[in-house]
């Protein structure tokens, strides 16, 4: 019984523990709440947003706050960044928390893609829908890439590029700048739903469409529409993909050797990324043009693979290539973080919150706590365009998909260097 | 018949590279059918001490600039260090016949060496050195990975090692008494702990050896291995006998050298099905794997 | 109060899932398989609400029906081995479930748009709860329920000859022969009453996080549907659901400010507890102290 009351009265203290106590500043303040991978292989994703996102609103703060609806100045308060390890259960019970003990205005988070997927199925689909009876709290999402999320839910935002929009662009530079690179194929993790979506619904498409002929297993329908061949696509090619934790590639590497291709697109995340492009090297495949995936363009590729991965170009929506974009680069590494396509959205969140909130009249008082919610909601809805830190976010209004400046970057001696800006 | 010829020689080269790698699952199996042996249990911490001791090593060369050939020592080293602790806080305490408790601590272990990983490492893959990278040959349509045989050959002079101290050594008949009737063992004066200590040692070693090697193959370290290799691992352990070294061996490579068939023939979402696949017809026609080893427990 | 019953949901299906291994495990025999059967209910009764537009609760049943016929197909040839080997097929078994989900295209059009499971995609938008404007209060109590029942069931079961020919089976399995229990029928169906439940689980757990996909059924989650009942104890029902008190509620939930070190912790915590307490919590030392002191 002393054991068993005991082990009751130690998680009631700790699940009560759990709940952030909002008493960083004793007059109003905007608060918000973040979350994302503090733990897991996905680690990296939550430590550097949350040094973005910390550092951001640092800054915000410096420079006076934010305007709340009563015309005063209030600092922005992050009033915690919980660890939801790019799980659906703990993401899910991290946003009910926030919404139903909490008066953060906004919830911040998450990076991973599958996680916001299941994240935004529980909030309301449609603000006007009173029989839903969805969460209705804000989340506005650094990254989470992944085609048809922005439809699941209104009360759901994501600062995130737009995957075809980069391809497409980046083909159609290719073209031009490397004229010898006529034919292409590709390998990809099938496990991983981004990855395998991007790479067979969209990549391959935008090569197509800008001329690349695909020399990888005759797929006829394959066509420069995005998503179209893709499920034909996806049949025959089959011995050439792999699994995200795989350790041999070798039958797919010389599959892809034999195809003699310019360009080889490699649409996977850094591990086995890093896998196949050694198998490559070992193979003495070698390639004009070699392509990786959004995801692959951060430090995680240098940690596994610097020399297999040198001269892989991707695209991404974040480089130090403008003062802002410096500044905040060497604020976040001071702050024990790196600032990349992930968490840079995350610290252009923190000024999307402040725009939104300025722009919505929030009282941030326990009283108005839905009224402000739901006002942010619709005030950052009808946000179509915000500074960034390399070019301006914009959002279409009327399907919620957002876009963002993008730059392409290549693994050059060993560090990622910018070698196409296609806004300048 | 040009078509023909092409397909025999892919699905030759298939099964050879399979095959060739298929020596780390074996040495994997091995260690699984080891502490099995020993005890009758199993250790699911198993394949994440082996990679644990990987990362170590890398550390190691990292910090000190170490030749490739001290890298793989110590992970093999720390490996059976970490095997050794294994033992003494997720079995040497729990009674024998209690198999659950055992095999849930070695849970417990497994995520906490998981974890320490992620730690240590932000959860970034890590570029892992190799011998022989550039050892590649072309012999007539067939392409011959050199890292692989130098792999293929440590996985035997291992084995071989291992056959000789089991068979050839005093430490090895005491490990096959404990193993063959544990009370007559201890009425012979061998003391039970420090026998099997020196089992889980032993198949921590191999496993490190595994884990460097299969680090070396790929080229990068990452915790997300552990998982696959765990299931593998067991899955030629039960292919090839609970208890029997021949059997670990022949199933590792057979495994090897089956799913890469079957990756090139049927594709990568197929794959492991019928890895799965051969397992149940095993489980149904053999159920005691290729060399059964009926271990008379009381 | 959204938080707490999402927590109490959670409590709930992870108690189901557990109490899903525990009559397997009192005969002795460790299975991994639950993770599959929850997965095969969790898809059935996703696809069954949200492409057929079923109501919960006959989907929900669906769900463990089917999850209880593939355990009792499975049992026969699975329960033929025992031990390591067991484990094994069983964890063969779920990985196989696993990868035929994660290949699972079954789209339909619905409204303009495309719903269904989508291969590695996964299952988007099982919005039953909220497009039916449940309230969280009205998701508890249906959950609970269920759990309530299954709980029942098996208390039920342990306190009755069909737990004590479990436990029978579960000491020696010669003894128990010997006195005439068809020691093949009470594995199979302790693997199938198995079964049923997980398939329950998962029906219930798919319509609480709206998403399923492969990432959610792998190995792990069958190595915390044993967890649950080894470190309860096996011996008492409520073993489990404390143990998933314990673990969901304080560990994943309460340290969930500890980040990195929260797992870290829970390895810790599960070596510590098996090497005091091998028997799991709840274990009968631990129980004659309970009864002592509610007999006081």
């Amino acid at each position: 019984m002393k054991h068993l009351s005991k082990l009751m009265g130690a998680s009631l203290l700790l699940i009560a523990l759990s709940i952030p106590q909002s008493a960083i500043y004793a007059g109003p303040s905007l608060k918000v709440l973040g979350w994302g991978a503090k733990s897991g292989p996905l680690k990296s994703f939550g430590v550097n947003s949350e040094a973005a996102l910390r550092s951001a609103v640092a800054e915000i703060n410096s420079a006076g706050g934010v305007r709340m609806g009563d015309g005063s100045m209030a600092p922005m308060e992050v009033i915690g960044y919980e660890d939801s390890a790019c799980k659906k259960d703990e993401a899910i019970a991290i946003l009910r928390k926030t919404a139903s003990t909490t008066d953060a205005i906004v919830g911040m988070g998450t990076t991973c893609s599958g996680v916001c997927q299941a994240m935004f199925g529980v909030l309301q689909k449609k603000v006007e829908d009173t029989s839903d009876s969805g969460v209705q709290m804000p989340i506005l999402a650094d990254t989470c890439i992944r085609p048809g999320l922005a439809k699941i839910s209104e009360w759901s935002f994501r600062n995130v590029p737009n995957e075809i929009t980069m391809y497409d662009e980046l083909f159609k530079w290719l073209r031009t700048a490397y004229p010898n690179v006529k034919t292409f194929t590709g390998g990809s993790e099938t496990d991983q739903g981004h990855s395998f979506i991007t790479y067979t619904a969209i990549i391959v498409q935008m090569a197509v469409k800008h001329g690349f002929e695909w020399v990888g297993p005759a797929v006829p329908a394959l066509g420069p529409k995005v998503k179209q061949g893709m499920k034909e696509l996806q049949a025959a090619a089959k011995s050439q993909h792999w699994l995200m934790g795989d350790t041999n590639y070798t039958v797919q590497a010389r599959k892809i050797k034999k195809q003699n291709a310019d360009m080889i697109l490699v649409a996977s995340h850094p591990f086995s990324a890093c896998g196949f492009m050694k198998e490559m090297k070992r193979q003495r495949i070698k390639p004009k043009l070699l392509v990786g995936l959004t995801s692959s363009a951060s430090q995680e590729t240098l940690n596994g693979c610097m020399s297999a991965a040198e001269g892989i170009i991707i695209p991404t929506g974040f480089a130090p290539i403008t003062p802002e974009a410096k500044k905040a680069n060497s604020i976040v590494s001071k702050a024990g973080g790196f600032l990349d396509l992930h968490s840079s959205a995350a610290w252009e969140n923190a000024y999307l919150v402040k725009r939104a909130v300025e722009r919505a009249a929030i009282m941030g008082r326990p009283d108005t706590l839905q009224q402000d919610r739901r006002n942010f909601r619709n005030a950052l809805a009808s946000i179509s365009s915000q500074k960034g830190l390399i070019g301006p976010l914009t959002r279409d209004g009327s399907t919620g998909e957002a876009e963002k400046p993008y730059v392409y970057v290549q693994v050059v001696n060993g560090k990622w260097k910018v070698i196409h800006d296609p806004n300048s | 018949m040009e078509d023909f010829l092409y397909e025999v020689v892919e699905i030759t080269q298939a099964i050879w590279d399979g095959l060739l790698f298929g020596s780390t699952y074996a040495l994997i199996g091995i260690g699984f059918t080891l502490i099995f042996g020993a005890m009758g249990k199993l250790n699911m911490a198993y394949a994440g001490a082996a990679i644990a001791g990987s990362y170590v090593g890398l550390a190691v060369s990292m910090f000190f600039d170490a030749p490739i050939i001290l890298v793989f020592a110590v992970s093999a080293l720390v490996s059976a260090l970490m095997g050794y602790i294994v033992y003494q806080t997720c079995f040497r305490f729990i009674p024998t016949h209690n198999h659950l408790a055992a095999l849930m601590a070695s849970v417990g272990g497994l995520f906490l060496i998981d974890e320490v990983i992620v730690l240590a490492t932000r959860g970034s893959p890590m570029n892992f050195p190799a011998l022989f990278e550039d050892a590649y040959f072309e012999i007539g349509p067939f392409g011959i990975r050199g890292d692989l045989i130098f792999v293929f050959f440590i996985g035997l002079v291992s084995t071989v090692v291992l056959l000789y101290v089991l068979f050839k050594t005093r430490l090895g008949m005491a490990t096959r008494a404990v193993a063959q009737q544990d009370v007559a063992a201890q009425l012979c004066g061998i003391n039970i702990h420090r026998t099997n200590s020196i089992t889980f040692s032993i198949a921590g070693l191999l496993g490190g050896i595994a884990g460097a090697m299969t680090a070396a193959a790929v080229g990068v370290l990452s915790p997300v291995i552990i998982l696959p290799l765990t299931i593998k691992g067991l899955i030629v352990t039960v292919i090839g006998g609970l208890g029997s070294i021949p059997g670990a061996i022949i199933a590792g490579l057979f495994v090897g050298g089956f799913e890469n068939f079957f990756l090139y023939v049927r594709g990568i979402d197929e794959r492991d099905m019928y890895v799965v696949a051969l397992l149940f017809i095993f489980l149904v026609f053999r159920p005691n794997g290729l060399f059964s080893k009926t271990i008379n427990r009381d | 109060m959204d938080f707490y019953l999402n927590l109490i949901n959670t409590i709930g299906i992870h108690t189901m899932l557990g109490l899903s291994a525990y009559l397997l495990l009192q005969t002795g025999q460790l299975s991994l398989a639950q993770a599959g059967f929850f997965a095969v209910g969790s898809y059935t009764a996703a696809i069954l609400t949200v492409i057929f537009q079923w109501n919960i609760f006959p989907a929900v049943l669906a769900a463990m029906f089917l999850a209880g016929f593939l355990a009792f197909l499975v049992g026969f040839p699975a329960l033929r081995v025992k031990g390591l080997t067991l484990v094994v097929a069983t964890i063969a078994f779920s990985e196989f479930v696993r990868m035929f989900f994660y290949n699972l295209k079954w789209r339909v059009t619905r409204n303009g748009e495309e719903i269904g499971p989508d291969g590695t995609m996964g299952f988007a938008e099982i919005r039953y709860f909220s497009d039916n404007g449940w309230s969280n209060l009205e998701v508890t109590f249906f959950l609970w329920t269920f759990v309530i029942i299954v709980m029942g069931i098996v208390w039920w079961s342990d306190n009755s000859r069909s737990g004590a020919v479990l436990r029978a089976v579960g000491e020696d399995e010669l003894a128990a022969s010997s006195v005439g229990i068809n020691l093949t029928v009470i594995k199979v169906s302790a693997m199938t009453a198995g079964g049923f439940i997980a398939g329950l689980a998962g029906g219930l757990y798919a319509h609480q996080v709206t998403s399923l996909d492969h990432h959610s059924f792998t190995v792990l989650l069958g190595t915390f549907a044993i967890a649950y009942p080894i470190l309860g104890g096996l011996s008492n029902v409520f073993g489990t659901l404390v143990a998933v008190i314990f673990i969901q509620g304080l560990l994943v939930e309460g340290l969930r400010f500890l980040g990195d070190w929260r797992m870290i912790l829970f390895g810790l915590l599960i070596v510590l507890a098996m090497n005091f307490k091998p028997l799991g919590l709840f274990d009968k030392h631990t129980i004659g102290i309970i009864k002592k002191v509610i007999r006081v």
